[in-house]
């Protein structure tokens, strides 16, 4: 089983970091920055699948289950989006 | 966590923490609970972080907790790991439900699984342990706690409706649930452990639901069961099947391969105490309410006091957490003399509450029962002796008391 944390790019761009940050506010009914984490703000696997299905819904990216959890921040997250859309 | 527990020593109750993982993983939590059972019998723990809760170990106090959901709700949670973090599937999961909806749901559920009903299981259930049981007996170190996780899955997959191809990746995941810090099943923070491993199997059960509901097919397994009952006459949500079907996998997988270890690990240990269940194998039923009593492999569950109540001496106030430790019920010296003693002749091990006790009985007890009595039969019957081929290895969880390496040798039985 890896343990080490993912490497997630954090070169996406700043739009889609915001853009992000703004649906993970939406599901977590709390404020959230780019570099806030997961689990800090309240995330538990139930908003996690909300997040993913929007993120499907809005980029087509389907993001991995761990990927996910294990990048934790909105910048991250947004690095998995953009790596997804290049379809690398 | 060591089950015999080892010499007495000094237990400084302010002091204690019963939420440290090594305290588990290395140490002896036995004395610690005696001594809580002495001398606060309410026990009051905060941890670093601020939150606080408390626990009690007596019998009857765990039994009043776990019994009577007016005073003690299941509402908010009913797992310490998730201490102080209201249950987001409250009143949904039927795990985190109090009467009166929890009856509703569970009667149509239980229905299933009687003892009358999983008794047309017997027959598959003792060909899986045969061949479960075979790679053990050429005489080569077999590790029988890590091979005993795949247990249930073998046993329980068809009744569950689940194909085999799938097992492994479910063991992996209800595994990471109970013990998120162990190092077999951590992956990342313990947080996103947890996470993981709930995302994964709530979405298992949803895709099966919907690819049932697609192809049509049915069958008289309990997944599909879900998909049919009308309890107080409307079916079940899809988020209500999806998390129920979660809580069926993890109660299925998570405890009896626990039991099977511990109760072979004492065994062992009391050579005397085998072959005793060998020359009269009608004391096996017995002998498994004793490994039931001995292990306790669920260790505790938690419930959140409604009301301020009085208990054991002392006042939980209202909202507070408080975990009734099982494990500590099952070695009360008023409920069972010389609690630290495995005797499969114990007269009233039966009374054992290792799963657990009102409204929340363990729904799978008939045929975790029905499992374990099948496997000491085959065991006894085909094993002459057992010996240890290395040290056990403890699961680092203070939710599930167990193993995750227990090394063994064994040798035919020549005159079965």
């Amino acid at each position: 089983m890896a343990m080490e944390q993912q490497a997630a790019p954090s070169s996406a761009p700043v739009a889609l970091v915001q853009e992000t940050a703004a649906l993970w506010s939406q599901c977590l009914g709390v404020e959230v920055k780019a570099e806030d984490d997961f689990f800090a703000l309240g995330g538990n696997s139930l908003t996690g699948i909300k997040i993913i299905e929007r993120i499907f819904e809005d980029h087509g990216v389907q993001l991995s289950v761990r990927d996910f959890y294990l990048a934790g921040t909105p910048a991250r997250i947004a690095g998995l989006i953009e790596q997804g859309r290049a379809g690398t | 966590m060591r089950l015999t527990p080892g010499p007495p020593r000094e237990i400084d109750l302010d002091g204690v923490d019963l939420f440290d993982l090594d305290l588990y993983t290395e140490g002896d939590p036995h004395p610690v609970w005696d001594a809580m059972r002495e001398r606060a019998p309410l026990h009051h723990q905060v941890l670093p972080d601020g939150r606080e809760f408390w626990s009690v170990t007596r019998f009857e106090d765990v039994c009043r907790v776990l019994g009577d959901h007016r005073e003690f709700t299941s509402e908010r949670g009913t797992v310490p790991t998730h201490l102080g973090t209201d249950d987001v599937a409250a009143g949904v999961l039927l795990t985190s439900t109090d009467p009166p909806r929890h009856t509703e749901v569970r009667r149509p559920l239980g229905a299933k699984l009687t003892a009358r009903a999983v008794k047309s299981w017997e027959d598959s259930i003792r060909r899986t342990i045969v061949r479960f049981l075979a790679p053990a007996l050429d005489g080569e170190p077999f590790d029988l706690a890590e091979q005993a996780l795949l247990l249930p899955a073998l046993v329980t997959g068809p009744l569950l409706g689940i194909p085999e191809k799938d097992w492994a990746e479910l063991v992996q995941l209800t595994a990471m649930v109970t013990a998120p810090s162990d190092p077999h099943f951590r992956t990342g923070s313990e947080a996103a452990t947890l996470a993981i491993a709930h995302h994964e199997l709530v979405t298992y059960v949803r895709e099966w639901v919907l690819s049932r509901r697609k192809s049509g097919f049915e069958d008289d397994s309990l997944l599909h069961h879900l998909m049919n009952v009308r309890p107080g006459g409307a079916p079940l949500t899809d988020e209500e099947i999806a998390l129920d079907g979660y809580s069926i996998l993890l109660g299925a997988n998570v405890t009896t391969p626990h039991t099977v270890s511990g109760t072979v690990h004492a065994l062992m240990e009391r050579p005397e105490q085998f072959d005793k269940a060998q020359a009269d194998p009608t004391l096996i039923p017995n002998l498994v309410e004793e490994g039931l009593r001995w292990t306790s492999a669920a260790c505790n569950f938690m419930r959140y006091a409604v009301d301020d109540v009085e208990i054991a001496g002392g006042t939980i106030p209202a909202r507070g957490a408080v975990v009734a430790w099982i494990g500590s019920a099952n070695r009360d010296a008023s409920r069972f003399p010389d609690p630290h003693t495995f005797d499969i002749t114990r007269a009233n091990a039966k009374r054992q509450v290792a799963f657990g006790f009102g409204p929340h009985f363990c729904i799978g007890a008939p045929l975790a029962r029905l499992t374990l009595r099948v496997f000491f039969e085959e065991l006894l019957q085909h094993f002459g002796s057992i010996e240890p081929a290395g040290e056990p290895q403890h699961l680092r969880s203070y939710f599930i008391a167990g193993m995750t390496h227990l090394p063994i040798t064994a040798q035919k039985r020549r005159t079965p």
